[in-house]
C-alpha cells in the first residue's frame, strides 16, 4: 500500500533545466527567490493557502492569487529524525506565523543552536528531498 | 433516544502479527463479546467497524469467518477516532430504536505498513513538506515547554506512568515497566521526543455488542450503561491556533459531560488518547481534570495513577497498550467496561463507577485534529 522508495511528491510537468518543486501548489521558485502563493477573497479578504477555488470564510468564487509577506514569526518547530519514505533525516520543521494572519508549516534552515520559539525567520529555498531519479526536490524554507 | 448498554467485550493482546489477516484478529474478538453477552449470532441486527487502514469492506471480510452476514453492516474510517466513531453509530443505532442489538468492532493492521510514523494523505500541503504526527504533537510539547516551563524530564514521567499500567495488562503490547533515565536515552523521533514518547505500532481488534435496557436486563449481570457518546471534528483555520491547548477534545469533553449530566469530578476512570507523552498532560487540562498549565502536577501528583482518584490509562493507554488506529477506540470501551464490571485483575480500578473514553486524531492540515469521540460509561 505504502510506496517505499519515493519521497512524497506533487508531480509536476519537467522540463530540463527547471527547478523542480515539492509541492508547486504551495511556491514559485524563480531561480533566486522563492514565494509563497494563496488566494485572496475578493468579497470577504480573507486568505487560503494552500490557494483555494472558493473562499471558506464567505463561499465566494472570486478570489485573488497573492503572495504572502516573505517574514514571519516561528510558532514552534521539531527536528525530526524518522520522516516519511524517501525524506532524508533529520529535517525541521516549524509553523510560521506571517503577518496576514496565516500560519505557514514549513521547512527551516536553521542551525540547532539558533532555533527558538518566537524567532523572526525570513523565506529562502532549498533542496529537501531527492525524486525517485535521485534528483533533488526544492521547496520552500525559512532562515533566521 | 433510548437507554443503551454494553452487555459483550472482547479484545486479543495488542501486538505485532505480520502472519495473520485482519480478519484473523478481528473474529476472536468477536466471538468472545458474543459469549460474554449470552446472546446468539442472530441477535446481532447490525454491525458498526471502525478501521483506518483496513481496506475496502473489512467487516465483512472479517464477520463471514464467524458466519455473520446478510445484515447491515457499515464500515467507518475517521482516523484515529475510526472505532470510537463506530461506536457512536452503534450507540445512535440503538439509542434511536433502529436496532436492538449491535456489534461494534475495531480494528487495523500496522505492521503491513512496515513501521515509522503512519502514512498521511499525500495530497495535504503539510504533509508534502514532510509533516509526520510525532512532528505534530512534538510542536504541541515545544510550545508547552516555552509556554508553561515544562522540562524534557517532566514529559518523561508520563512514559513511566503509562509502562507501569502497561505492565499489569495481559492485552498491553508492551508489558515491561521503564525509567525516565531509559525514556532520555532512547533514540530521537521527532525532537523532544524519542521512541519512548511515541506509541508502538502494532496490530490490534476489539469488539463491544450494545444493546436496548431490556435485551441488557435479559443477559447482563451487571449492567453498564453508556450515559453519554459523543463525535465531533476539528474547526478548520489556517490561522493561528494555541496548540498547548486541545480545543476539540475540551469542546467534545462539555457535550458530552451535559448529555451525561455529571462533571469531571464524578469520572473514577478514563482511557484517553495518550498517542504522544505531551498528548496525556493535555487532555487533563481538556477533560477539566486539572486547570490549564497543571497536567505535570496532576500527573506526579499520583492522582492518576493506580490508586489515584481519577485513575488515567490503567491498560497503559496508547503508549503501552498499544495504538492500532482504528482498534483504539473499542479498546479503550472495553477496558472501561471491564473496569466498572470489577474484571480488569491486576490494574483493576477499586470501586470505578464512571468511565471515560476518548480518542481523537488525524494529522491534516487546518485542525487541531481531524475528528474527536468521547464515551461517558457508567454502572
Amino acid at each position: 500500500m505504502q510506496e517505499t522508495k519515493t519521497a512524497v511528491v506533487v508531480s509536476e510537468r519537467s522540463r530540463p533545466n527547471e527547478l523542480k518543486l515539492v509541492d508547486p501548489r504551495l511556491v514559485d521558485i524563480d531561480g533566486s527567490r522563492a514565494r509563497l502563493k494563496a488566494g485572496q477573497c475578493r468579497q470577504c479578504k480573507a486568505y487560503s493557502f494552500p490557494r483555494a477555488d472558493v473562499c471558506a470564510s464567505c463561499l465566494s468564487e472570486d478570489v485573488a492569487d497573492v503572495f504572502l509577506s516573505e517574514e514571519g514569526k516561528l510558532y514552534s518547530f521539531s527536528t525530526i529524525y524518522k520522516g516519511p519514505p524517501g525524506w532524508i533525516v533529520p529535517y525541521t520543521l516549524g509553523y510560521v506565523d506571517l503577518p496576514e494572519g496565516v500560519r505557514v508549516l514549513a521547512n527551516l534552515d536553521i542551525p540547532q543552536e539558533q532555533l527558538g520559539v518566537d524567532l523572526k525567520v525570513r523565506l529562502g529555498f532549498k533542496a529537501i528531498a531527492k525524486d525517485a531519479d535521485g534528483s533533488p526536490l526544492q521547496t520552500y524554507v525559512f532562515r533566521e | 433516544m433510548r437507554s443503551v448498554y454494553a452487555i459483550g467485550t472482547g479484545i486479543i493482546p495488542f501486538g505485532k502479527y505480520p502472519d495473520k489477516s485482519l480478519a484473523d484478529i478481528v473474529w476472536p474478538t468477536v466471538k468472545e463479546a458474543i459469549i460474554e453477552a449470552n446472546i446468539g449470532r442472530e441477535a446481532i441486527d447490525a454491525v458498526f467497524f471502525g478501521t483506518a487502514f483496513g481496506g475496502l469492506l473489512a467487516g465483512q471480510r472479517s464477520l463471514r469467518m464467524l458466519g455473520i452476514s446478510g445484515l447491515p453492516i457499515i464500515n467507518v474510517e475517521n482516523a484515529c477516532s475510526s472505532g470510537s466513531s463506530a461506536l457512536r453509530l452503534g450507540w445512535m443505532s440503538v439509542a434511536c430504536g433502529c436496532h436492538d442489538v449491535v456489534l461494534v468492532v475495531g480494528a487495523d493492521k500496522l505492521t503491513k505498513l512496515g513501521g515509522g510514523p503512519l502514512p498521511l494523505e499525500r495530497d495535504d500541503c503539510e504533509v508534502t513538506q514532510g509533516l509526520v504526527m510525532p512532528a505534530v504533537y512534538a510542536m504541541r510539547a515545544r510550545r508547552y515547554m516555552h509556554d508553561y516551563g515544562l522540562t524534557r524530564e517532566q514529559l518523561a514521567e508520563v512514559s513511566v506512568k503509562a509502562r507501569k499500567h502497561g505492565a499489569l495488562n495481559a492485552n498491553a503490547q508492551i508489558r515491561t515497566p521503564v525509567t525516565i533515565e531509559e525514556v532520555m536515552a532512547s533514540r530521537l523521533i521527532a525532537d523532544p521526543f524519542t521512541l519512548l514518547h511515541c506509541c508502538p505500532t502494532g496490530d490490534g481488534a476489539a469488539t463491544v455488542i450494545l444493546a436496548s435496557e431490556e435485551v441488557a436486563r435479559r443477559h447482563s449481570a451487571t449492567l453498564v450503561r453508556v450515559a453519554g457518546s459523543e463525535v465531533t471534528s476539528g474547526v478548520y483555520t489556517n490561522g493561528y491556533r494555541d496548540m498547548t491547548w486541545a480545543e476539540l477534545t475540551a469542546r467534545g469533553a462539555k457535550h458530552v459531560y451535559e448529555m451525561a449530566g455529571i462533571g469531571s469530578g464524578d469520572i473514577d476512570v478514563a482511557e484517553i488518547h495518550d498517542a504522544f507523552t505531551i498528548a496525556e498532560l493535555m487532555y487533563y487540562e481538556a477533560f477539566g481534570f486539572c486547570e490549564r498549565g497543571q497536567g505535570y502536577e496532576l500527573l506526579h501528583s499520583g492522582e492518576t495513577s493506580l490508586g489515584g482518584k481519577i485513575v488515567v490509562n490503567p491498560s497503559g493507554g496508547l503508549l503501552s497498550r498499544g495504538h492500532p488506529v482504528g482498534a483504539t477506540g473499542v479498546a479503550q470501551a472495553v477496558e472501561i467496561v471491564r473496569q466498572l464490571s470489577g474484571r480488569s485483575g491486576r490494574h483493576q480500578v477499586e470501586d470505578a463507577k464512571v468511565g471515560l473514553t476518548h480518542a481523537t486524531g488525524g494529522g491534516i492540515a487546518g485542525f487541531d485534529h481531524g475528528a474527536c469521540s468521547v464515551h461517558i460509561f457508567s454502572r
